[in-house]
């Protein structure tokens, strides 16, 4: 207790030399947290935008579909499988879709896309797309009427049409024949991913199905999303158990770099910190030779009078990580307001923000960083004060005490 | 009975081209209860062999028994365990922890040697109360004059109740009213309490307060005096 006490005060005795070790020590953290939560916030807003808007947590496909998108490759008895996944525990939303591969043609235009026919009901819930239309850029199939189709704002500058121009869809039906048909633009989205933005767009299920020819209760696509999708991948082994006849595969097969950024993330940050926590260390080592330097005859005057060895290690050593976890606590505090701070305003890197969309980020960002991080953190800067404590309080130990007095 | 007994102490130091015979075939015993000084010009040895007594430097040859025990037959840890449990230091300068309060400083010590906390504190203040700072407890080092940091040291001195005290120089930068001031405590302490003082200096007033005072030069014992007081 008195050891603490005493390595507590020592901190204290040099102001400046402590408060700048301090600033060194949260400036790192600081800086390190926060490029952190920005990094994170970018990723887990890129794989929940995915989630949103193009994956959701779970799909069934025919096992068979994947590889060539074959119209004829179907999930078949749609409705009963939806029903019975509605009554499994922990499946939120559940909704199919049909798809097509086709080319979509204006007067002047053509480009190759995907089709996407939705049940607009079930679709809102599974997917988010509809946030993504603004405000007099028409809707989400709010309209009863037929044939209209919802593009993207890249691909409505390309194929050079508005709200209510008419577009002709071609593409091969459920017989193998080639068939069309005119549909008419009724909304207008944007999302971060420009690249997907102009290659998919969405049609009702019941238009495209009369057109493609495709009986009743064949179906492209089930989408699942479930309560967390950490579990996605355990999930969607259950399913699969179930529903031998189709392929159930998570988020992160669907597409493996979603989960890879996560991944690739943490690596970041691990490394960034290391480095950080790195030189923080050089720079506490320094800073306590310097101390002991300074306290040559106090320490000698300690041993003098039978101040065991183990205890002065033991006091430097308090010393060195009690300075350590202050500038840690420091940094985390004005870590923890930066990031929450921003992590409600966002930070918005306009200049970046078209290279950075059109590879599906956001230009706005949220930084955010779990509370575990912080606890992680805290405990590699008190094993880096720990390492960092060890040489100064060896050097400590070798002072002889009778020298260390007599230098008067 | 003798508590210390030094013999054929001998220290060389062969850092310097010519070596140095620092302390050159000492032999000597104290008793309990002594106020003795050890006297002589600068150079002439008083620290080295103080500091040999103390357990605090080895000796090129000869040996020191305190208690009967040969402390330089100890392990370094088992030394410095020694020290803090049977000899007391009192220093010329650089006596306390700067961070630590006058009560604090003379506690450390007995926490060191692991006492109960309650009879610590009643000693501490009893004791800082006999070197007269009874109301300086919370004083810290630097809030105190040279005379009350050493009347301090010897309150922590005292503390770990040693078999004998060691003064090196202790009233060197004292002026003159404190060091009569610290001779006066010490020699009350000595009288009342019996506890053993030794110390190194070349100051006349401790001299005159001695009641054996030991001469050296050049490393030997040239007179070993009993006052009578
Ligand atoms: N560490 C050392 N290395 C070399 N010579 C030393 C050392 N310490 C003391 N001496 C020499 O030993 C002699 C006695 O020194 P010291 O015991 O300090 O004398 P005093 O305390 O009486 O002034 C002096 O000549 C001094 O220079
Ligand atoms: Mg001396």
């Amino acid at each position: 207790m008195m050891l603490l006490k005493i390595a507590w005060r020592n901190i204290w005795r040099s102001k400046l030399r402590s408060s700048v070790v301090l600033l060194a020590i949260a400036s790192g953290m600081v800086g390190g947290l926060f490029s952190s939560a920005w990094m994170n916030g970018m990723a887990n807003q890129r794989v929940r935008n995915d989630f949103d808007i193009e994956t959701a947590h779970i799909q069934f496909h025919n096992p068979q579909f994947a590889d060539n998108f074959d119209v004829r490759k179907t999930i078949s008895n749609t409705d009963s499988k939806l029903r019975e996944l509605k009554n499994i525990e922990g499946v939120e939303y559940v909704t199919s879709r049909i798809k097509s591969q086709a080319m979509a043609a204006t007067a002047n235009k053509n480009s190759g896309v995907t089709i996407v026919g939705v049940n607009p009901k079930t679709e809102k819930e599974v997917f988010k797309l509809y946030t993504k239309i603004n405000e007099g850029d028409g809707d989400f199939f709010e309209t009863k009427k037929r044939n209209s189709i919802v593009i993207s704002k890249a691909l409505a500058k390309d194929l050079k049409v508005k709200l209510k121009s008419k577009i002709i869809l071609t593409f091969q039906d459920y017989n193998g024949e080639i068939t069309g048909a005119a549909f008419k633009v009724i909304g207008i989205f944007k999302t971060q991913n420009s690249q997907w933005d102009k290659t998919t767009v969405f049609v009702k299920d019941a238009d495209l199905r009369k057109v493609l020819d495709l009986p009743t209760d064949l179906s492209h696509e089930i989408d699942i999303v479930i309560t967390d999708f950490n579990i996605a991948g355990e999930t969607s082994k259950i399913l699969q158990d179930k529903f031998p006849d189709i392929l159930s595969e998570d988020w992160t097969e669907i597409k493996p770099y979603l989960s890879f950024i996560s991944e690739y993330m943490d690596i970041m940050m691990g490394v960034f910190m290391l480095i950080i926590l790195l030189a923080l260390g050089f720079g506490i080592v320094n800073t306590m030779l310097m101390v002991i330097l300074e306290r040559t005859r106090e320490l000698g005057m300690l041993m003098a009078i039978g101040m065991s060895k183990s205890r002065i290690f033991k006091m430097i050593m308090l010393e060195t990580v009690l300075l350590s976890l202050l500038g840690a606590i420091i940094g985390e505090i004005i870590s923890m307001l930066l990031i929450n701070y921003y992590g409600s305003v966002g930070i918005n890197i306009a200049s970046m923000s078209e290279g950075l969309e059109s590879v599906g980020y956001a230009a706005t960002s949220y930084p955010a960083l779990e509370f575990y991080k912080y606890i992680e953190i805290t405990g590699l800067v008190l094993i880096t004060g720990v390492l960092a404590s060890i040489y100064p309080s060896f050097k400590a130990l070798q002072l002889n005490p009778v020298e260390a007095i007599r230098t008067i | 009975m003798s508590i210390i007994k030094v013999k054929n102490l001998t220290k060389t130091y062969h850092d310097t081209e010519v070596p140095v015979h620092a302390v050159n075939g000492v032999n000597l015993e104290f008793k309990k209860g002594e106020f003795s000084a050890i006297v002589g010009p600068s150079g002439s040895g008083k620290t080295t062999l103080l500091n040999m007594i103390g357990g605090l430097e080895h000796p090129s040859s000869g040996m020191v028994e305190v208690n009967g025990t040969d402390m330089f037959e100890l392990s370094s840890s088992a030394l410095i365990e020694f020290r803090l449990m049977n000899i007391g230091f009192v220093f010329q300068a650089y006596n306390l922890i700067p961070v630590l309060t006058a009560k604090e400083n003379v506690e450390f010590i007995m926490q060191l040697q692991n006492k109960d906390k309650k009879q610590m504190n009643e000693r501490t203040i009893s004791l800082l109360e006999s070197v007269g700072l009874g109301d300086r407890l919370n004083s810290r080092p630097n809030q105190l004059s040279g005379g009350q940091q050493q009347r301090v040291a010897v309150a922590r001195a005292l503390a770990s109740k040693p078999m004998f005290v060691l003064a090196d120089e202790p009233t060197a930068n004292l002026d003159s009213k404190a060091t009569m001031q610290l001779l006066e405590i010490m020699e009350v302490l000595n009288r009342e309490e019996n506890i053993t003082f030794i110390f190194a200096t070349h100051d006349q007033r401790v001299v005159d307060k001695a009641h054996r005072v030991i001469t050296i030069d050049d490393g030997k014992i040239i007179s070993d005096e009993s006052v009578s007081k």
